[in-house]
């Protein structure tokens, strides 16, 4: 009677999966309890993240165009001036718009707004010349907004600011709001689970006592149940991100009039994320066996 | 290949199982527990087979300190220790076929092994031809034997059984005493707790007899009921319970040739096994 490890192996790993199929076939309603609780989890999670991702999206792009404009008086030293902003650590880099360059800009923003061009092409003179300044970090803008006040041959100072602090408040928020919520319902997907799986385990509690009785291996007789566990938390994952990238698909086709704000996320991203809450489905689905198993008295040895 | 040292069991509120139990049982004995209810045998065999650990004690089978060792490492154990119980515990949803294969199965044994060790202790408990058929179209005497089955298919060192026969007419039950006898004519050690008296009486073997977890005699080749001979255990104080039951009728064992019998065990009860 030697034994033959690799067959055997091969029967271990058959039997586990017969098993962990059998169970979830056993006991649909309960089953589909529990990927539902891990579909709507992780359905909220995915939409906190990607609503969380496009207001990152958008504080970047505006970040990008961010600027904080010192309009010059026309007789400010304008090289002192610039070597000086340069110079301070907030600042990343300084461009200067002259008047006539000033002037083209304006040309071309207000192209379509005849009065207010006709207007401007009568005192080209009145449109400033600027220094336009990036800041290393989009909070600190206010604090280069501050000093530039203070400067000779500055007469005024301007930046997108409260869009900016209503962008980054909304972001953080959003993560907050997000880790909070994935907590709260993470625990209560794990409990259903732990639910299910109790249930296999009492519906097999004969067969269970059986295998005590000749032998079976603790993992043997564990396996089928984590297996079952994973495999709920894997289904529940995958509906949440099929039908969130469904209906985020869907409403980017309605939605995309709205034009400050970009609702376009990286398809990586989507992919990327998609994969991490299918993962965390499964761990979900891990953790709720888990817990059944380490609780369970049909189980303990 | 099983030894008790001053083995003492304690239930919760108190209740004591076993008391101060020392038993060595050698490889290839038969030994009978017997006893009234409540007298501790199934206890003893629950601490032998680590369902129960002692409250004090050690306890060693089959080479190992069965007391001692972590849960982790009892399903090694068990495998070398067969089980019978008085109520079967077959798989209603598997066939008699199925139920013997699921031992070897759930152990991780590769399918040749089950392909031809199932069919050959079927052949052993002479329940060949209804290798299909599930529980509940069996005798209880058949059901019983199918747990015996699973319980040898492993060729195990140890079997023990819980009044295998307490469900089973006289003359079923020495069916089973047939088969037992025969595995432990393997060289399987059989330690098997017991009410039947008349099947204590006719096999002449090991008795160990119970009384409030203490053992009061311990007699080979002995009977049910201590009659003359004094005990190796304490001198047993006198019985608030007499033993009742009346013995049954001694069966005739002529007659329980049911069940299509296979070639080697009428070889076996024409050589004269000892039941007879």
């Amino acid at each position: 009677m030697e034994r033959k490890r690799g067959r055997g192996l091969l029967m271990r790993i058959q039997y586990v999966l017969n098993e962990a199929f059998n169970n979830i076939r056993r006991n649909p309603l309960v089953v589909v309890g529990a990927i539902l609780a891990v579909f709507i989890t992780l359905f909220l999670v995915f939409a906190t993240l990607i609503a969380g991702e496009i207001a990152r999206v958008n504080t970047l792009r505006w970040t990008d165009d961010v600027r904080v404009i010192a309009f010059l008086d026309d007789d400010a030293d304008v090289d002192t001036l610039r070597a000086d902003i340069e110079s301070w650590v907030e600042v990343e880099e300084v461009f200067y718009v002259s008047k006539p360059e000033a002037y083209e800009e304006a040309l071309e923003l207000l192209a379509d707004q005849q009065t207010v061009l006709e207007t401007l092409q009568d005192a080209p003179e009145i449109i400033p010349a600027s220094l336009r300044i990036k800041p290393v970090e989009i909070g600190e803008y206010d604090v280069i907004e501050n000093r530039l006040q203070n400067m000779i041959g500055v007469f005024s100072v301007e930046s997108a600011d409260a869009a900016i602090d209503a962008m980054n408040s909304i972001r953080g928020t959003l993560q907050t709001f997000s880790l909070a919520l994935a907590i709260a319902l993470g625990v209560a997907a794990v409990a259903l689970i732990a639910n299910t799986i109790n249930m296999a385990i009492y519906a097999r509690r004969e067969d269970l006592e059986i295998m005590r009785l000749v032998g079976a291996g603790n993992w043997f007789v564990r396996t089928p149940f984590l297996l079952e566990g994973v495999i709920e938390g894997l289904l529940g994952g995958a509906v949440a991100v099929a039908v969130i990238v469904g209906l985020y698909r869907l409403g980017l086709g309605s939605l995309e009039t709205v034009e400050i704000i970009t609702l376009e996320v990286d398809s990586e991203f989507l992919f990327t994320f998609g994969l991490l809450i299918v993962t965390f489905g499964a761990i979900v689905g891990l953790i709720g066996s888990g817990v059944s198993l380490a609780l369970n008295r049909y189980i303990r040895s | 290949m099983i030894r008790l040292q001053n083995v003492t069991k304690v239930y919760e509120g108190n209740v004591i199982a076993s008391k101060d139990v020392t038993i060595e049982i050698s490889r290839g004995e038969f030994v009978f527990l017997v006893g009234p209810s409540g007298s501790g045998k199934s206890t003893l065999l629950r601490l032998m087979m680590r369902e129960e650990k002692p409250s004090n004690g050690d306890i060693w089978v089959a080479g190992k300190h069965a007391s001692g060792m972590p849960g982790w490492k009892v399903p090694h154990l068990r495998r070398s220790i067969g089980t019978v119980f008085q109520d079967f515990k077959l798989l209603p949803t598997k066939t008699v076929y199925e139920n013997v294969a699921f031992a070897l199965e759930v152990t991780g044994r590769p399918r040749h092994v089950v392909r031809s060790q199932v069919p050959q202790v079927l052949k052993l408990v002479g329940l060949s031809s209804k290798a299909d058929r599930y529980p509940r179209q069996l005798s209880g005497g058949e059901q019983q034997r199918v747990s015996v089955a699973r319980a040898f298919v492993n060729r195990p060192l140890i079997l023990l059984a819980d009044e295998p026969t307490g469900n089973l007419d006289p003359a079923t039950s020495v069916g089973i005493m047939r088969i037992l006898d025969r595995i432990n004519r393997t060289g399987t050690t059989v330690v098997m707790a017991t009410h039947d008296h008349a099947i204590v009486d006719a096999m002449r073997r090991r008795v160990v007899q119970l009384e409030r977890g203490r053992v009061v005699r311990d007699q080979s080749r002995g009977v049910y009921e201590r009659r003359t001979e004094p005990a190796s255990g304490p001198p047993l104080p006198p019985s608030e319970e007499p033993v009742v039951t009346p013995p049954p009728p001694e069966p005739e064992i002529a007659k329980v040739e049911d069940a299509a019998p296979t070639e080697e065990f009428k070889a076996w009860s024409e050589s004269g096994g000892e039941a007879s």
